[in-house]
């Protein structure tokens, strides 16, 4: 079994023989022991399916459930294909084909992804000039290149911010109300003076957890419609926002 | 044809960052005959592919663009001080294989054929905008059709989806594969 030795891959990348779900462990079983999948031996399989869930080893355990369920399942088929079995017409059906068809589409699944991974570990050795860091060909202000960063980045960020600031922050400050249009303005001020906003910066001058939540939806509404742009530095993960030059309309600041 | 049409055409590829489609390429040359762009492109396809080069034209997304050749990664990442960029999991790549052969799907028709719970992997998918949502199916509950992006074709080098390989020729191109290196589990 290769282990991979690549400092540099994820950790999750660390063991190949790592199975994602219970199908994955089945098919693998089968497999290894040459079974025909159109004639599987339920009792066999089961023991040697019980045998890897009570060792928990290589098991993707975040589906736990799930490899428990499909326990279940096995001993189900095993109990129908026990009992005296109702004939419909003259044919009967086999227990065991609902998980035959199964397997049998969750192999294709993984022969996709394996003709994919290849594809994939070809193209990550390629280069484009859309690769490249920004610092290496520009001075530090010409930002144009920069990435635009997706509302899911935005609000990971957010939340990231948000769970280093939770004991800091009150929910809600006393005696004061914030309104997005307010915030709005806010932000456009802070753009027409300084030119850009840096996103942590700007999450750190809020003193509430109220206050924060307002400040962020104002900055998706301004992004929403166009009136911002959040890049990030690709070589720095620095995110600030920018103003889209003459979308100031209807937000004189 | 004019000796600058195949420089005009490789100066077009080189500066775009996104690839470059051929009707671009013609709509922007509109003075040049269609047969003679679609020639030049040809001969600079082929002057590319030819060796003592390390940069190369590539097709993706329906576009050429211009990248360097796999053996100097090493090399290219030392100049950027990058790390090696980072494969997919098992898991995202699993349900990118199945929102590719069948979409648009749900979330429920992924978790149920690979036997569990996809919506991290949905969730980094959508993240690394190899996927995206193409609506709601008609259905209880109105949940999300998944559908995958130009930049699913980009990442993996597809022209179009037509590239991949047809379910039924499957079989025979990972036996092919399995021959070569004998991927062991």
């Amino acid at each position: 079994m290769a282990l991979r030795t690549d400092k540099n891959e994820p950790s999750y990348e660390v063991r190949l023989d790592f199975f994602e779900g219970p199908l994955d462990l089945l098919l693998f079983l089968i497999r290894q022991k040459k079974i025909n999948i159109h004639d599987i031996p339920i009792a066999m399989i089961t023991k040697e399916y019980l045998e890897y869930l009570d060792k928990k080893q290589h098991l993707n355990l975040e589906h736990e459930a799930e490899f428990l369920l499909m326990a279940a399942i096995l001993i189900y088929i095993k109990s129908q294909m026990l009992l005296p079995r109702e004939k419909k017409e003259g044919w009967e059906e086999d227990p065991r084909q609902p998980l035959v068809e199964k397997l049998l589409d969750y192999e294709r699944i993984k022969q996709i992804s394996q003709l994919l991974r290849a594809k994939e570990d070809l193209q990550i050795k390629l280069w484009t000039r859309q690769d490249h860091p920004i610092s290496f060909r520009r001075k530090e202000e010409a930002e144009i290149d920069l990435e635009e960063v997706s509302i899911f980045d935005l609000a990971e960020k957010f939340f990231s911010l948000l769970k280093t600031q939770q004991e800091d922050l009150q929910p809600f400050a006393s005696k004061r109300q914030y309104s997005i249009e307010d915030k709005i303005q806010e932000i456009l001020t802070i753009l027409n003076q300084e030119g850009f906003l840096d996103f942590t910066d700007y999450f750190y001058r809020h003193s509430s957890l109220e206050e924060a939540l307002v400040g962020f939806f104002s900055l998706l509404e301004l992004i929403k419609r166009k009136i911002v742009v959040a890049l990030q530095d690709n070589l720095f993960q620095t995110i600030r926002v920018w103003i889209i030059k003459g979308k100031t309309d209807g937000y004189p600041a | 044809m004019d000796i600058r049409l195949k420089e005009i055409i490789e100066s077009l590829i080189f500066v775009s960052l996104e690839p470059l489609s051929l009707e671009k390429i013609k709509s922007l040359l509109a003075d040049f005959p269609a047969e003679e762009i679609e020639k030049a492109v040809a001969e600079l396809l082929q002057s590319y592919a030819s060796n003592q080069r390390g940069i190369q034209i590539v097709q993706a997304a329906g576009g050429f663009l211009f990248t360097t050749k796999p053996d100097y990664d090493g090399y290219i990442r030392q100049l950027l001080e990058r790390e090696k960029k980072s494969r997919l999991s098992s898991a995202a790549l699993e349900a990118l294989s199945i929102i590719a052969y069948h979409q648009p799907v749900t979330l429920a028709q992924i978790s149920a054929l690979r036997g569990v719970d996809s919506s991290q992997a949905v969730r980094t998918l959508l993240e690394k905008n190899l996927i995206k949502i193409a609506g709601r199916k008609k259905a209880p509950g109105k949940p999300f059709l998944y559908r995958t992006t130009k930049k699913f074709l980009t990442y993996f080098g597809l022209n179009s989806l037509d590239d991949l390989p047809r379910e039924d020729e499957l079989a025979s191109l990972l036996e092919k594969k399995q021959g070569k290196d004998d991927v062991s589990l």
